[in-house]
C-alpha cells in the first residue's frame, strides 16, 4: 500500500516538524541527558553513511570505522595543527572521509566483494587505526589529540547547547541530503546495483561510477560524523575507532531496519540510549546487546522501521523494497 | 636467529591454523563466515580454565570437556540461530554471529570481570638446546598436538565416508541432498565440529598468554588472514597459509620492525586480495549471469 497525497503532505509536515521541535531540548533536559543526544546525532549520521554502502548498495563493506577516523583525525589535526577554526573542518572532515571512501570502492570495483570485501574493508579499518598509533608526531600517538577550546560567534564550543543546535542542523541537512540522493537517478541506480549488478550495467548504467559515488558519498557523511565527534569528545584517541565501534554501528543498522534511512535514525537512537544505563556493570552491555541484536534477527528481521511500516503507510520510503 | 625464529613463528601458526581451518570447516559447507568465531576460541580457552584452574579437573579430561561443550555449543547455535534466518541476506548471517559473540564475551566479562588471568603451565617440559637454538616446552607442545589434531582430521576426510559427504556438500548442497545427504544436520555437524576445533586452539594458547575477554579478536583476524593466503575455502590452504602467517610475522617483527607484528596479518589480507584475490590455493570464482 503506497500512501496516498495527503499522507505525504503530513509526512512532509513530519519531516520539519520533528527538529523543529527538538529545538526546545536544550531547555528542558539536563546537561548529561544532553551530551548523550549529542552522541546519539553524532550515532545516527554513522548509521546513515554505514547504511548507505550495506544497505541500498548491497555490498558488506565494514571500512566505515575507517572514514569515522579519518574524518575525526582532519578536523583534529586540521585544528591544532593548521590553526583553522572547528566549523571549517567539518566539510574538510567530508572530503576526507569521501577519499576513503573512494579507496574502498576501489577494493569493490577490483571484484573483491562479499565476505572478501568484508574482510578487506575490516583491515583497511584496522590499518588506519596502526597509523594513528604510529604517526607520532601528527597524530599524537595512543595519547591521541585534545582540541583546543574555541568559541563560534561569541558562543563557547564547548557548550553542550552549542554543540546541539550545530549537530542537529547537519544531521537534519545530510539526512535531507541522502534522500534526495537516493530519490534521484543516482540512488535508484544503487538500487539497481544492489538488485543485479549485470542487469544494471545492460541498461546502460556505469555500474563502476555508481558503486564510487555510493561509497564517496557514505565516506562523507561518515566522515562529517567524525568531525562532530572530535568536538563532541573533545578527544581524539585511536581506541575510538576500533573493531567496537564498527560492531556497534553494524548492529544500528540491522536493528534499525536495512536500506531504510528512518531505520538508520532509529537504530542510532535505540542502540545508543538503552545501553547508555547499563555501562557502569562490566559485560552487562555487551550481552545486551547482542542479545537485542539476536532477537531482532530472528523476530524481525526488516528492522524497527519495518514496524511502523505496518503501523502507518507515511513510513514506507518509496526506493524501499521489502 | 632465522631458525629460533621460524620455529617461535611455527608454534603461532599452529595455533592460527587451528583458528583457520575451523572457520574453513564452516565456510565450506555452510557457505557462512563466522564472524564471532574469535569469541569461541576465547570461550573454549575459559571453559578449560574454569575446569583446570577452579574445579581442579586435570588438564587432558578438562581439555577433552571443553571442547565436548563447544561442540554442542555450536551446534545449538546453528540449530537455534543459524537455521531460523536462513534465505536471508548474508550480512544477517554475518551479525549473527557477531551477536553470539558478543554474548558469549559478555558472559566471560560479567564473571571475571575486567581482570586478566594467567593460565598455569600444563606441562613443565624443560627446553631443548639444539647448538644455540632454544625450543621452549610450550612451543613442542603446541606444535606436537596441532599435528596430531590435523592428522587426524585429513585422515578421516580423506579416508572415511565423511570426507566424501563433506566433498558432496562443498560441491552442491542440492545434490547432497538428492543422493540421501541431510544437508540441515550436516551443517550443524559442521558448526559443532568448527567450534571444537577452535576451542582447541584456544585451550592450547591459553597456557602460553593470557587469558582476558577480548582475546578471540585477534585470533579472528589471524584466522581471514591464513584463509585468504591460503585461499577461502581451501583445508590444506588454510593450514599452510597460517604457518607462512605465523612466520612471516615474526620475521617481519624480528627484521624490518617490531611494530609490524601487528599488523602483518592486515597487509596480508590487504595485499593478497588485490594481487591474486583466490590466494596461493583457491579456486577463481568465475561470475555466471
Amino acid at each position: 500500500m503506497m500512501p496516498t497525497s495527503a499522507q505525504l503532505r503530513f509526512r512532509t509536515i513530519l519531516f520539519w516538524l520533528v527538529p523543529a521541535l527538538m529545538l526546545a531540548v536544550p531547555m528542558v533536559v539536563n546537561p548529561y541527558v544532553l551530551f548523550i543526544i549529542n552522541g546519539i546525532l553524532i550515532f545516527v549520521l554513522i548509521t546513515l553513511g554505514f547504511n548507505f554502502v550495506i544497505g541500498n548498495l548491497g555490498q558488506l563493506a565494514f571500512a566505515n570505522t575507517a572514514f569515522f577516523g579519518i574524518g575525526a583525525y582532519s578536523s583534529a589535526i586540521a585544528t591544532t595543527s593548521l590553526g583553522l577554526p572547528w566549523i571549517a573542518t567539518i566539510p574538510l572532515a567530508g572530503l576526507a572521509g569521501a577519499l576513503g571512501g573512494f579507496l574502498a570502492s576501489a577494493a569493490a570495483l577490483r571484484g573483491i566483494r562479499l565476505y572478501y570485501l568484508a574482510i578487506i574493508t575490516l583491515a583497511f579499518g584496522e590499518l588506519m587505526r596502526w597509523i594513528y598509533v604510529h604517526a607520532k608526531s601528527i597524530t599524537g600517538g595512543t595519547d591521541g589529540l585534545s582540541m583546543p577550546r574555541e568559541t563560534l560567534l561569541g558562543f563557547s564550543l564547548t557548550d553542550d547547547r552549542v554543540k546541539f543546535y550545530i549537530f542537529l542542523v547537519l544531521t537534519v541537512v545530510l539526512v535531507k541530503a541522502t534522500l534526495n540522493l537516493l530519490r534521484s537517478h543516482i540512488g535508484r541506480s544503487i538500487m539497481a546495483v544492489r538488485e543485479n549488478e549485470v542487469a544494471t550495467a545492460s541498461l546502460g548504467i556505469p555500474t563502476s561510477r555508481i558503486i564510487v559515488i555510493a561509497f564517496m558519498w557514505s565516506g562523507f557523511v561518515v566522515g562529517c560524523a567524525g568531525s562532530l565527534f572530535a568536538l563532541h569528545t573533545a578527544y581524539v584517541f585511536p581506541e575510538s575507532f576500533g573493531m567496537l565501534q564498527l560492531i556497534v554501528s553494524f548492529a544500528m543498522v540491522i536493528v534499525g531496519g536495512l536500506g531504510s534511512v528512518l531505520g538508520s535514525i532509529l537504530g542510532a537512537v535505540v542502540l545508543t540510549a538503552l545501553p547508555e544505563y547499563l555501562r557502569s556493570f562490566p559485560g552487562m552491555e555487551e550481552l545486551f546487546f547482542g542479545l537485542i541484536v539476536i532477537a531482532v534477527l530472528l523476530l524481525l528481521p526488516q528492522g524497527l522501521a519495518s514496524l511502523l511500516r505496518r503501523l502507518s503507510p507515511i513510513f514506507i520510503e518509496r526506493y524501499y523494497r521489502e | 636467529m632465522l631458525l629460533q625464529l621460524t620455529i617461535s613463528g611455527l608454534s603461532q601458526g599452529a595455533i592460527y591454523a587451528l583458528v583457520a581451518l575451523s572457520l574453513t570447516v564452516v565456510y565450506r559447507s555452510t557457505t557462512i563466515v563466522n564472524f564471532g568465531h574469535g569469541d569461541f576460541v576465547m570461550a573454549g580457552a575459559f571453559v578449560s580454565y574454569v575446569l583446570t584452574v577452579m574445579l581442579g579437573v586435570a588438564f587432558l579430561p578438562a581439555a577433552v570437556l571443553a571442547v565436548i561443550a563447544m561442540f554442542l555449543l555450536g551446534l545449538c547455535f546453528s540449530r537455534g540461530l543459524i537455521r531460523p534466518i536462513r534465505g536471508g541476506p548474508h550480512i544477517g548471517y554475518a551479525l549473527m554471529c557477531i551477536a553470539v559473540g558478543y554474548v558469549l564475551r559478555g558472559i566471560a566479562r560479567i564473571v571475571w570481570g575486567r581482570e586478566v588471568l594467567p593460565m598455569p603451565s600444563v606441562f613443565d617440559m624443560p627446553p631443548v638446546f639444539i647448538g644455540n637454538l632454544v625450543i621452549t616446552g610450550d612451543a613442542m607442545f603446541i606444535i606436537g598436538t596441532t599435528t596430531v589434531l590435523l592428522a587426524i582430521f585429513f585422515a578421516i576426510l580423506a579416508l572415511t565416508d565423511i570426507g566424501k559427504m563433506v566433498q558432496a556438500v562443498y560441491q552442491s548442497q542440492r545434490g547432497a541432498q538428492l543422493i540421501g545427504i541431510n544437508v540441515d544436520r550436516f551443517n550443524d555437524m559442521a558448526w559443532g565440529v568448527g567450534a571444537a576445533m577452535g576451542a582447541m586452539g584456544g585451550i592450547l594458547i591459553a597456557p602460553v598468554s593470557l587469558l582476558h575477554p577480548d582475546l578471540g579478536a585477534s585470533f579472528l583476524i589471524k584466522g581471514f588472514a591464513a584463509m585468504t593466503l591460503g585461499g577461502f575455502g581451501s583445508l590444506h590452504g588454510a593450514v599452510i597459509g597460517a604457518l607462512l602467517l605465523g612466520v612471516s610475522e615474526q620475521y617481519a617483527g624480528a627484521y624490518i620492525n617490531s611494530a609490524l607484528i601487528d599488523i602483518t596479518a592486515y597487509l596480508i589480507i590487504v595485499f593478497v586480495l588485490l594481487v591474486r584475490p583466490h590466494g596461493l590455493f583457491g579456486h577463481k570464482t568465475v561470475v555466471k549471469v
